[in-house]
This record gives structure tokens, sequence and C-alpha cells, in this order.
């Protein structure tokens, strides 16, 4: 198993934001994280990555226990991931932000940068080369001199995408991918997930988009109220009466699972 | 009037290393410290102290001035590490103030040396080898390489893949830098260590110069002052921070030829003021914008 959550849960003062959760990650799978507003997947998300500690419970990352470990620890041992509201630096390049997104660059500590400066360059030239082939393969070489801030929002969250894969993480965990993305470009990010899936990439993913979770995820886990409600298989789950009555109840958008259009668009710049 | 002007450029080449410094630590890193004249009154007194009451020789007081504002740089950093601009600004203005009130209270070694005495008879380096008359020419050509090497050093750290890092904390987001495994809180102490040791120099620099120091070179004042240079140059642009140094001690030492009544002195402040918010409000890049590094196509990084 390449990630598994035990027991957690998550206290904010008397608030429980999540209570006794259990899940696992195969490797090689997507697993989707559904749930109306409020149920507690991001807390769940920031919880796996560091950002936040658990009251209660373990998380297992390739067997070692990172629950305590610090965000940027955890991104070192090859779990990234990318942020709801894409906050890359706007005034970076976009290449910039790929360099950036490497890790264990020799050059970013000072002293081996003025010690070793051909290793620092030969990875530097690795690193560009990797660059150049991500970038490409999202369709996003020609903007390589922009400022990330001019890009548009779906061409952001497909930046951060390739950027966490410049550190080559054995994990990714993408919240809300494609939300606010216009539908064209939805499908090209969609495409990109699976086709990475394919190379054996594993991924977690937060979505609301229920068109976009039936395409792609092996494996989902509906969150309500902090709560698993229900896992396994995306159509068998999101078929059962108790998840449909969870996103009715919670006002949520079950409505895009059988109406792409309903997915909420970007006004293209 | 020579010798005017070489005063005036050789005191716009000391404050352009402070204000590399400052372009390094604010318009690269994006570190609000309102306590950069405390490194460099950490790097003069070091020095100063060194050779005139340790008798160490000058060289030695240099390296150890600098070495000396770098720790400072550093101290400054390590309670605020994690911490965003606006607690940066309070610290490290509370910083400055204090090692300078140490320095006006504490004597050096001798009960007329250092604390509101300060330290006289610091030695000019090379003094008796340069011919009469023309020191002056000799110490601009001395601050002069060491602007340049500075600028180089600023230039290379700031290319690198640690300035890399430094200006994704500028940015704005921590969690972006994290996420990505990067270690936040040692680049900005590594910022604030590069800063210090460049700031440090100046303060070397400029108390051999003087050849006397005292606690009244350092108030807060001056932090203002390389902060007006580093604006008005262009934040982000190490280039621009040299220029606005010079555009500044212009106004600030070169105005003294116009004769005016010398109740306009306090005037100078008023024009620089007025200055930084003319350039803020209409030209908010500086004089010389920040530039973007350009990959080229593809094919470019192959060759």
């Amino acid at each position: 198993m390449l990630l598994a959550v035990e027991n957690i849960s998550k206290r904010f003062g008397g608030l429980v934001a999540l209570d006794n959760v259990s899940l696992t990650v195969r490797q090689g799978s997507i697993f989707g994280l559904v749930g109306p507003n409020g149920s507690g997947k991001t807390t769940l998300v920031n919880l796996i990555s560091g950002f936040l500690r658990p009251t209660r419970g373990r998380v297992l990352f390739e067997g070692k226990e990172i629950q305590n470990r610090a965000p940027d620890q955890i991104a070192r041992t090859g779990l990234c991931r990318t942020f709801q509201i894409t906050l890359n630096p706007q005034r970076m390049t976009v290449m910039e932000n790929m360099l950036l997104g490497a890790t264990a660059q020799y050059g970013e500590r000072i002293i081996a940068a003025a010690l070793r400066p051909g290793r620092v360059r030969q990875q530097e030239q690795q690193n560009l080369q990797r660059a150049w082939e991500l970038l490409e393969m999202v369709h996003l070489e020609r903007h390589a001199d922009e400022y990330a801030g001019s890009l548009s929002g779906g061409q952001k969250k497909l930046l951060a995408l390739v950027q966490v894969l410049m550190a080559e993480p054995h994990l990714i965990l993408l919240d809300e991918p494609v939300a606010g993305v216009n539908p064209r470009l939805i499908e090209d990010i969609v495409k990109v997930i699976v086709q990475l899936r394919e190379q054996g990439h594993t991924f977690l993913v937060i979505e609301h988009n229920m068109q976009v979770v039936r395409r792609m995820c092996d494996e989902i886990c509906v969150l309500d109220m902090g709560q698993v409600l229900a896992q396994g298989e995306p159509e068998e789950v999101l078929a059962r009466d108790d998840v449909l009555r969870a996103y009715i109840s919670a006002g949520g958008d079950i409505a895009q699972a059988g109406d792409p259009d309903a997915a909420p668009t970007e006004t293209t710049p | 009037m020579t010798a005017f002007v070489v005063y005036l450029l050789t005191i716009a080449g000391i404050y352009g290393i402070m204000s590399l410094s400052l372009s390094l630590q604010y318009g690269q890193t994006g570190l609000v410290n309102f306590g950069q004249i405390g490194l460099f009154m950490v790097g003069a007194y070091a020095s100063a102290a060194l050779t005139v009451v340790a008798g160490w020789p000058i060289i030695l007081g240099a390296i150890a001035g600098v070495a000396a504002a770098a720790l400072f740089g550093v101290l400054m950093a390590l309670p605020i590490g994690d911490l965003r601009q606006d607690y940066w600004a309070i610290a490290t203005l509370a910083a400055a103030e204090l090692i300078r009130v140490v320095f006006l209270n504490a004597t050096l070694g001798d009960p007329y040396v250092g604390a509101s005495y300060g330290v006289s008879g610091i030695p000019s380096p090379l003094l008796e080898l340069i011919p009469d008359g023309s020191y002056g020419w000799f110490y601009l050509a001395l601050v002069g390489l060491c602007a340049a090497g500075c600028y180089g050093v600023v230039i290379w750290a700031c290319r690198s893949p640690f300035g890399r890092v430094l200006k994704s904390l500028r940015e704005g987001g921590d969690e972006v830098a994290q996420a990505l495994g990067k270690e936040v809180r040692r680049a900005r102490i590594s910022a604030m260590a590069l800063g210090g040791a460049i700031a440090g120099l100046g303060g070397v620099l400029f108390a051999h110069y003087i050849g006397y120091i005292d606690p009244t070179y350092f108030l807060p004042l001056e932090t203002f002052l390389v902060w007006a240079m580093v604006i008005l140059g262009g934040s982000g642009n190490h280039l621009g921070a040299l220029g606005g140094a010079l555009i500044i001690q212009i106004i600030n030492n070169g105005t003294r030829f116009l004769n005016l009544p010398d109740q306009f002195a306090a005037l100078r402040m008023v024009l620089i003021g007025v200055l930084i918010i003319l350039v803020i409000l209409y030209m908010p890049k500086g004089l010389i914008p920040e530039r973007r590094r350009r990959y080229g196509g593809r094919n470019a990084a192959r060759r």
C-alpha cells in the first residue's frame, strides 16, 4: 500500500473536522476523494501533506509514519501536492516555476552552490531538459518565458501539475485539478492525469466534477461531515442513495454527475 | 571640488554596497529588513574595535567585520525565520536599535573608547604606500572594486537555484515552497547571512574611510535612505540599486553647494520623501525594472 490513512481524527476546538477516517491508496491508481463542501476533504489533504497535524491517528506513506513531519520533509520523501487555488509564484516565469519544482538541487544551498558550480550547472541542464519535456506534454512550452501570473486559470492548473512532476513524486495529491477550468481544457487535464497513471504515477484527487471522477478514478471515498460515508468503485458508490442524499442535503453539486456542461466555466482572458 | 566629487562617489559606492545587500534581501527574497543599518554598524564596529583596540591588521579586522555582520544577520533572522513581512519589519527595526544602544553604552576596552565617545583613529589601509593627495582616488577605486565584487556575488546568488527559492518566498507562498520540499526557514536565514556579510563589508569600508565612528552614524534614518535607494532604483534589479544609491547620495550630499540658508538642510529628506512617493505612484517598478530571465526555446537549452 503506497498510502494508508489510519483512524485519523482532527478537531479544531469544538469542531470535529475529521472523525476516524481511514483509507488506502494503491500504487498506480487514481483515488478520488469526494463529498459536499465542508465535509473535510481539504483538511484530510492538509493532514496527509503535513500542513496540519492530526488530533489522533496515523498516516503511513511507503510504510513510514509521516503525520508528525513538516510539509517540506514530506515533499522530499516523494509525496507532493497542489493547491485548490493555484498559489504558484506569479512574478516568476513558467520555466522558473518548473525549475523550482525539482527537489534535491545542490544549488539550493548557497555554500554547496559556491563550492560545486559544475555539478550545479549539470543538474540545472538536466532539470531544464525535463522541464521542456513536461511543458511540451501539456502544450505550455510556448509560454515558458511568460510570468505564471499571466496564464489562464486552466493553464495555471496544468502548470501546478507539471511543476509537481518535476519533483518525481511517488504520490501526487491534487486539490480540485479542474475547478474553474473551461470544459475543453478539462478534457486536456483529465487526459494528462490518465496518461500519467498509465506511466505508473499514483494520484489522490479531490474533485467535485462527478463526470471527471467517473472517468478517471479507480476507487473513490465519499466524505460527509468528517466521516467516511462510502468507499469503493465510482459507479457503485455514486449510485448509492445515502451518497446522493448527502450531496442533496448539503446543497452540493451532484447535478454535475449527469451534466458535464454544469461544470463551472472560466472566463477566458 | 574634485576632492568632494571623489568623496561623494566613495560614499555612494559604500551605500551602493548597502543597497545591493537590501536588494538581495528585499528585492529578491521579499524580506522587509528595517534594520539594515544594524548590519552595517556591526561590520563597522567589529573592524574598528579590532584594529584600534586589539591592534589587528586591517585585513583581518575587515574579515572579522564581514563575518560578524553575517552572524548578526543570522541572529536577526533566527527568531523570525518562519514569519511574514510585517513581523520582519518590526523585529529588524528593533534589532538594529538594540545593537545601536548596546554600542552607545558599552566601552571597548578603554573608558574613553566606544560608548558615546565612539572609536577614533581607525587606520586607513595602505596609507603609507599611496602618494600624498591621491589617497581619495585610491579609496574610491577600492570601494568601486568591492561594489563590483558584491554586485557579481549578488547576481550569481540570484541566478542560482538558491536565488530561485528566495524569489519563490518573495512571491508570497510559503505553502508552495514547502509543498515543493524547500526549507524556507533555512533559505531566509541564508539570505540574511549573505545580505549581512555584504552590508558588513560596506560598514568596514565606511569605518576605515571616515576614520571615526560613533553611534549617531547609525540611526534608523540611514536604513530608510537605503530603502529609498532600492525603491528608486528598481526593486529586484541590482543594477538599479547601485544607481539609486548614487542618486540619493547626490541629493543627500551634493546639495550643500547650492548655498541655501541652513534651515533648508532638512528639506533634503523632504525631497527624498517626495521623490519616493512619485516613484511609487508613477514608476512602481523603479528606474530599472526587474528583468525576466529568458530560457529561449527548447533548442536553446540543447546548445
